[in-house]
């Protein structure tokens, strides 16, 4: 049994991003500095660090969420599968559909829950049937543990529903679209302890087919839920690795200092 | 030391009451009160003045909505108003109105000798003069249409004349009869005898509603008809041109189009074309529309084209703020979950916009309706009695416009007009209220909680 | 070890599971450490004796590994009450099995040596018995680990004492032996540190049982449990 829980903490080695030498400016401000960092297949990774110290920043690169804002450059190379994103020939939207994002806020639509999930995949044309889409909804929901809660109310507003139970929505509708990496910009800073807790153990279990990335003002909650740990401090990558490792014994004095709590 | 220099910092705090209060609050409660006085004093002041405003204007006007009604049978004979006899409309037409006006007076002599009423000293001529000018017009209209009426009596209900009209809704009295070369107090006698007897009556006005303007001389027949469809055709030109036009600008320079220069002095500008006073853009109109592109006068396709320049405007502005206020997560949502740039503005911003956009354009449109000086400049203020045609060649018609209208009448000498110009007003006013009305439900249905 | 709920995030109760299974392993490998070394003794049997010695590291590793797991259950998921109880518990009882581990190396090392002596009448089957005593002692604590007994982990403290009794008559009894014959003086001594290092196998197995009863009751039990070993006041007579 024991064994059992060590094999599963081992992770697959196998990279799904490739970060090389990423900068970043708003504007005149270099908010990234050359950050180096391989993102694992079917793992958790979260990164952490102070506000301001780009770690979100470094997120919304990842699926070109910075293209909209007009002040931001990026510099580096960041390959998903070998393939340069940032790359002439790369469309944004099809480059979302497969590095899916949940935001800080639960942002449901004000549609109906069925129709919420099921957008992903309409824009995309992913389903041909309306069975098919159903199905796909089934799924995405069940896969967000949302289903047992939700299938009595598919036409209800998803703005009526719970704090965390949105959250959850929005995760299910990002799932919907098959995505192959999840992106989540702090997606429990607005959910109490359960919520929290729940969305946790979800991202858990979306591990088994996604490679999810986090970003978290909560130490203990990428302690909980990641494998590996990125500690992000004023633009630099200080320390990337193993998350027991990260806060049992960190390297660098600057990781230590920040997850005990004496800078922040 | 730490602690030392936090005490130093501090003042020590002093012992007080809390059940005493001190100067200082005292002041602050007393300029609290201050305050909350004047601002009590400023709402009466707005409601007092909005209380005297809506007072006069019922008082004066509420009565517009009843008119004094004759009713007469006519004697229609063939000799005198087809003299050659062979139902010919062309030639029944040569006979004007003054061929009409011995009938009605026959008709209230015939009426007057058959019930045996008489009033001292009043002529047959004198009694018909109760009955509107408006009576013989409306008399040879009715004969042009249905020649066959000819050598038959038919009952025909005829307005009052505009001062026994008055002198129900208290307008008139004996003495000013008196002193009146228009009426007698004999007429007035004769006037309450029919009206004791049953032929004069006194109900709802719906002419007010539908008929064209009149002369001054009937003020008793002038309506607000061809001035509602004028109006109704303007909004419409407005409708169709300031929402699309106003939305779609709004829309590329919130979503689309980039933070610069050009895009920051466009929008200066559109903030400054809403300040602009309305008769600039009647001047712009006049030399544009008509002078320029040659569109008639008077018509509602100009009327409705100026009114839109001045529209637009505050439909810009007010969709690119309901725009706005549409929380950014909700674009993130959508181009999180790979929707394009228009995907995300039409499935989900315009969307939650729309109440904020319909409310902006409804006050738009409701303050076009009540525009008056671009109007007056583009010759909308002619004296108008044929109605429009049906769209689109309606549009090219010449017509009035309410708040037009409201402007002609007060101009006009007859103290009756007062009383119409009164009830016009009431009617825009209504019809303001019921937009605003219609405004505040769209907001209240569609407004959603996100 | 069974919590009635479970938690939200069902890779805490795994990590718990997980610790816990360790424990529950490193308890049966303590046990068959004591058994084997008790055995070895009685049948003078030098291989098996090897193999208890050799043994006594993976029973380290076993517990440094669980140190490190308990170090990051705590990191990781900081646990609260009952969890938080349950981390502190594995900790001290992780150190007190690797003691009794320790202990069993020390007799299995001791039978070695005796090999070479002359033989104590009766003493063998004595310790024999004792040892088998302090193995039960220990089965019963770690079920009643597993179960969350409190009274079967009361009744495994107050079953001490008869081993501290029985220590206490071998120490007697090897007194005597030495003071009628000092030749035996060396084979005693031996003896009586294996006596010694049983008694002490209990006094840690009753720790751990006090360990349980804070794990599932949240507080100590009273110091004053009955104490059978007197040899600390004792005299030679």
């Amino acid at each position: 049994m024991n064994d059992m829980r060590f094999t599963e903490r081992a992770v697959v080695e196998d990279k799904k991003i490739a970060a090389k030498g990423v900068q970043v400016y708003y504007g005149s401000n270099h908010a990234i500095k050359d950050v180096n960092v391989d993102i694992l297949d079917k793992t958790v990774t979260a990164f952490i660090g102070p506000s301001g110290c780009g770690k979100s920043t470094f997120l919304r690169c990842i699926n070109r969420m910075n293209d909209t804002i007009d002040i931001a450059r990026v510099e580096g190379d960041i390959l998903l599968d070998g393939e340069d994103i940032y790359d002439a020939k790369v469309d944004p939207v099809q480059l979302r559909a497969k590095v899916g994002m949940v935001f800080q806020k639960p942002n449901p639509f004000p549609k109906s829950i069925y129709d919420n999930v099921a957008y992903g995949p309409r824009i995309h044309g992913l389903a041909r049937t309306k069975a098919d889409l159903d199905e796909i909804v089934e799924k995405s929901l069940r896969r967000a543990a949302l289903w047992d809660e939700a299938k009595d109310r598919l036409e209800q507003p998803g703005t009526g529903l719970s704090g965390g139970q949105q959250q959850r929505l929005c995760i299910a509708r990002a799932v919907a679209t098959s995505p192959e990496v999840l992106l989540m910009d702090e997606p429990c800073s607005a959910l109490d302890p359960i919520a929290t807790a729940q969305v946790e153990e979800l991202i858990d279990e979306l591990r088994e087919r996604f490679s999810v990335v986090i970003v978290t003002h909560s130490m203990q909650q990428a302690a909980r839920v990641s494998q590996r740990t990125a500690f992000f401090h004023l633009g630099e990558l200080v320390e990337y690795g193993e998350t027991g490792q990260i806060f049992t014994n960190p390297e660098d004095p600057r990781t230590e200092s920040y997850i005990t709590g004496r800078i922040g | 030391m730490t602690d030392a220099s936090i005490a130093g910092a501090a003042p020590e705090p002093k012992k007080s009451s809390l059940l005493v209060q001190d100067a200082r609050t005292r002041k602050r409660n007393a300029a609290e009160a201050r305050f909350r006085m004047y601002g009590l004093g400023a709402v009466c002041t707005g409601i007092l003045a909005l209380v005297l405003l809506l007072a006069s204007i019922l008082s004066n006007g509420l009565s517009s909505f009843q008119q004094t009604y004759i009713t007469l049978e006519v004697a229609l004979p063939a000799d005198k108003l087809d003299k050659n006899g062979n139902r010919d409309r062309a030639e029944m037409a040569k006979v004007s109105t003054f061929g009409y006006q011995p009938l009605i007076a026959a008709a209230m002599e015939q009426k007057m000798t058959a019930r045996g009423i008489s009033v001292e000293g009043l002529s047959a001529k004198d009694a018909a003069g109760l009955v509107s000018k408006e009576a013989p017009a409306q008399l040879r209209n009715f004969v042009l249409a249905n020649p066959d009426v000819l050598d038959t009596t038919r009952t025909f209900e005829f307005l009052a004349s505009g001062r026994v009209d008055g002198y129900y809704k208290g307008r008139v009295s004996m003495e000013t009869a008196q002193l009146d070369k228009n009426i007698s107090p004999e007429q007035l006698q004769l006037a309450d005898i029919l009206l004791e007897e049953g032929t004069l009556e006194t109900r709802f006005n719906w002419r007010f509603f539908t008929a064209p303007d009149a002369s001054g001389q009937r003020p008793e027949a002038a309506g607000l008809g061809v001035a509602i469809l004028g109006s109704f055709y303007m909004m419409l030109v407005v409708l169709c041109l300031a929402l699309p036009i106003g939305v779609a600008t709004s829309i590329y320079l919130e979503e689309f189009a980039p933070k610069n220069r050009i895009t920051d002095l466009i929008e200066v500008n559109i903030s400054n074309l809403a300040a602009v006073p309305s008769i600039v853009f009647g001047i712009l109109g006049l030399a544009i529309f008509i002078n320029f592109a040659g569109l008639p006068q008077s018509a509602p396709i100009v009327g409705g084209l100026v009114l839109t320049l001045m529209t637009l405007p505050t439909i810009i502005i007010s969709t690119r703020a309901s725009l706005k206020s549409v929380p950014p997560s909700i674009r993130d949502a959508a181009l999180g979950v790979g929707a394009s740039k228009m995907q995300s503005v039409f499935h989900h911003v315009l969307p939650l916009a729309a109440p904020g956009i319909l409310t902006g354009t409804i006050i738009g449109l409701a303050q076009a309706l009540g525009e008056t000086a671009p109007l007056l400049l583009i010759g909308m203020v002619a004296f108008v009695r044929e109605y429009p045609a049906a769209p689109p060649e309606g549009f090219f018609d010449p017509a009035s416009a309410l708040p037009v209208q409201i402007y002609n009448w007060t101009q006009r000498s007859d103290p009756a007009f007062v009383e119409r110009a009164s009830g016009a007003i009431i009617v825009l006013l209504a019809f303001l209220l019921v937009m605003n009305a219609i405004a505040i439900l769209l907001r209240r249905k569609f407004e959603r909680r996100w | 070890m069974v919590i009635d709920n479970a938690h939200i995030a069902s890779a805490f109760d795994r990590d718990l599971e997980a610790i816990q299974a360790l424990i529950m392993k490193m308890g049966g490998m303590v046990e068959e450490q004591i058994s084997d070394a008790a055995k070895a003794l009685e049948n003078r049997d030098e291989e098996l004796a090897e193999t208890v010695r050799l043994r006594d590291n993976q029973i380290d590793d076993l517990e440094a590994k669980i140190n490190e797991e308990a170090a990051r259950v705590i990191a990781l998921r900081a646990p609260t009450a009952g969890d938080l109880r349950v981390v502190l518990t594995v900790i001290k009882m992780s150190s007190n099995l690797e003691r009794i581990g320790d202990y069993a190396k020390n007799m299995a090392k001791r039978s070695s040596v005796l090999l070479q002596l002359q033989e104590i009448d009766n003493a063998f089957a004595a310790l024999r018995r004792m040892s088998r005593d302090v193995e039960s002692m220990l089965r019963d604590a770690l079920d009643a680990y597993m179960k969350l007994d409190v009274e079967m982990s009361e009744s495994v403290i107050l079953r001490d004492k008869e081993v501290d009794q029985m220590y206490n008559a071998l120490f007697r009894e090897f007194l005597t032996h030495m003071m009628e014959d000092p030749r035996s003086i060396t084979a005693c001594m031996h003896l009586h540190f294996i006596a010694k290092n049983i008694e002490r196998m209990g006094d840690h197995v009753t720790s751990i049982s006090e360990q349980v009863i804070y794990m599932v009751s949240g507080e100590m039990p009273d110091e004053d449990r009955p104490k059978g070993d007197r040899t600390s006041v004792a005299i030679g007579e």
